[in-house]
């Protein structure tokens, strides 16, 4: 990838990677979207771990490397190492993930490939697995996520790796 | 209330109430905050409304949803809906709306694969922060689509609009 930002955002700096990204320039839509995002993360019945689990996954079939590279503290402190995190590649179904965060992985690969042909073997996989409620979360949390890290990728300037950096939520 | 789990449970199972409406049942903090960054795309100064409505609906062609297709955000000039299969060889279109459609046909597609040009030519039209916004917007719809269709959301109640006619996506050139 590696193209140059086709958006400058100069003399932000605030301390919040998203308001000083160039989203920062739409302030009409800036603080809802960080709300959202709270919310996603803060407010529904998956935990962070989980939800990390369908955010990286999204960022790994996207190809966002700001997205892969990123792991939210909060996740961390709920559990999801780094040795779990390196089992979210395409080898998943026969790694010692949980059956729940193996169907998470499913369910991400299925909104992002083909929203409309979900087989009825994962239909009945997830709902043996989790709540509506959880169902309902976890499509808005990948619906979410796969619209940030689209963001990224269109906005240019994406490098070509970066380390893992762990940070707070951006509030 | 229906679950996906019930509706899961047979694949002829008919549609349920639309995402939104399970969403606001179930989670009404999420629903609330989604609904309110949705709504602030349709009320700020740098894309104006008719250019977003033409992309979602571009975008719900190239998903074929129905749910998407038949809802209306915001009214077009006569002619519009009809014509934006056939964009690139309509003249309905002007260049604004054009740099805009052809952006939101790659980016449903792949993202990555967008060009400097077509960003250039949505930026000739809207400045940086037009662009930004309609990257933001794009991500919505594409997202609301996509929930519409895992979830299968019916068409909308009061729609006069048949299926979608897909159309070919153009190379944006």
């Amino acid at each position: 990838m590696g193209s140059k930002a086709r958006v400058e955002r100069k003399g932000a700096s605030s301390g919040n990677p998203v308001r000083d990204s160039a989203l920062g320039l739409v302030p009409e839509t800036l603080d809802h979207y960080l709300r959202l995002n709270s919310l996603v993360w803060e407010s529904g019945p998956l935990g962070p771990a989980e939800l990390e689990i369908a955010r990286l996954r999204n960022a790994r079939k996207v190809g966002c490397v700001f997205c892969k590279s990123v792991r939210y503290d909060i996740a961390r402190s709920d559990g999801l190492s780094e040795e779990r995190v390196g089992m979210i590649d395409d080898q998943f179904m026969h790694s010692a993930l949980s059956a729940r965060e193996k169907a998470i992985i499913a369910f991400t690969d299925q909104y992002l490939d083909d929203p409309s042909g979900m087989p009825a073997s994962l239909r009945d996989e997830l709902a043996a697995l989790f709540s509506a409620e959880e169902l309902l979360h976890l499509s808005l949390a990948i619906a979410h996520f796969n619209g940030f890290s689209r963001c990224a990728v269109s906005l240019g300037g994406m490098p070509d790796e970066l380390p893992v950096m762990e940070i707070p939520l951006p509030q | 209330m229906h679950s996906f789990a019930h509706d899961a449970s047979a694949q002829t199972a008919s549609p349920g109430p639309p995402y939104v409406e399970r969403l606001e049942q179930a989670l009404p903090n999420l629903f609330a905050a989604h609904q309110q960054l949705y709504r602030s795309l349709w009320q700020q100064a740098h894309v104006p409304p008719a250019i977003l409505e033409l992309c979602r609906l571009r975008l719900a062609q190239l998903h074929r949803s129905e749910a998407d297709w038949t809802r209306e955000e915001h009214a077009l000039a006569p002619g519009m809906r009809e014509q934006l299969a056939r964009w690139h060889e309509s003249e309905a279109f002007d260049d604004a709306a054009r740099a805009c459609i052809a952006f939101a046909e790659v980016y449903a597609m792949d993202a990555s694969a967008i060009s400097d040009a077509q960003a250039q030519a949505v930026q000739s039209h809207y400045g940086d922060a037009g662009l930004v916004l309609l990257i933001e917007a794009l991500g919505l719809f594409d997202g609301m689509t996509r929930l519409n269709l895992l979830w299968r959301s019916p068409p909308a109640a009061q729609g006069d609009h048949t299926t979608p006619e897909r159309g070919e996506a153009s190379d944006g050139q």
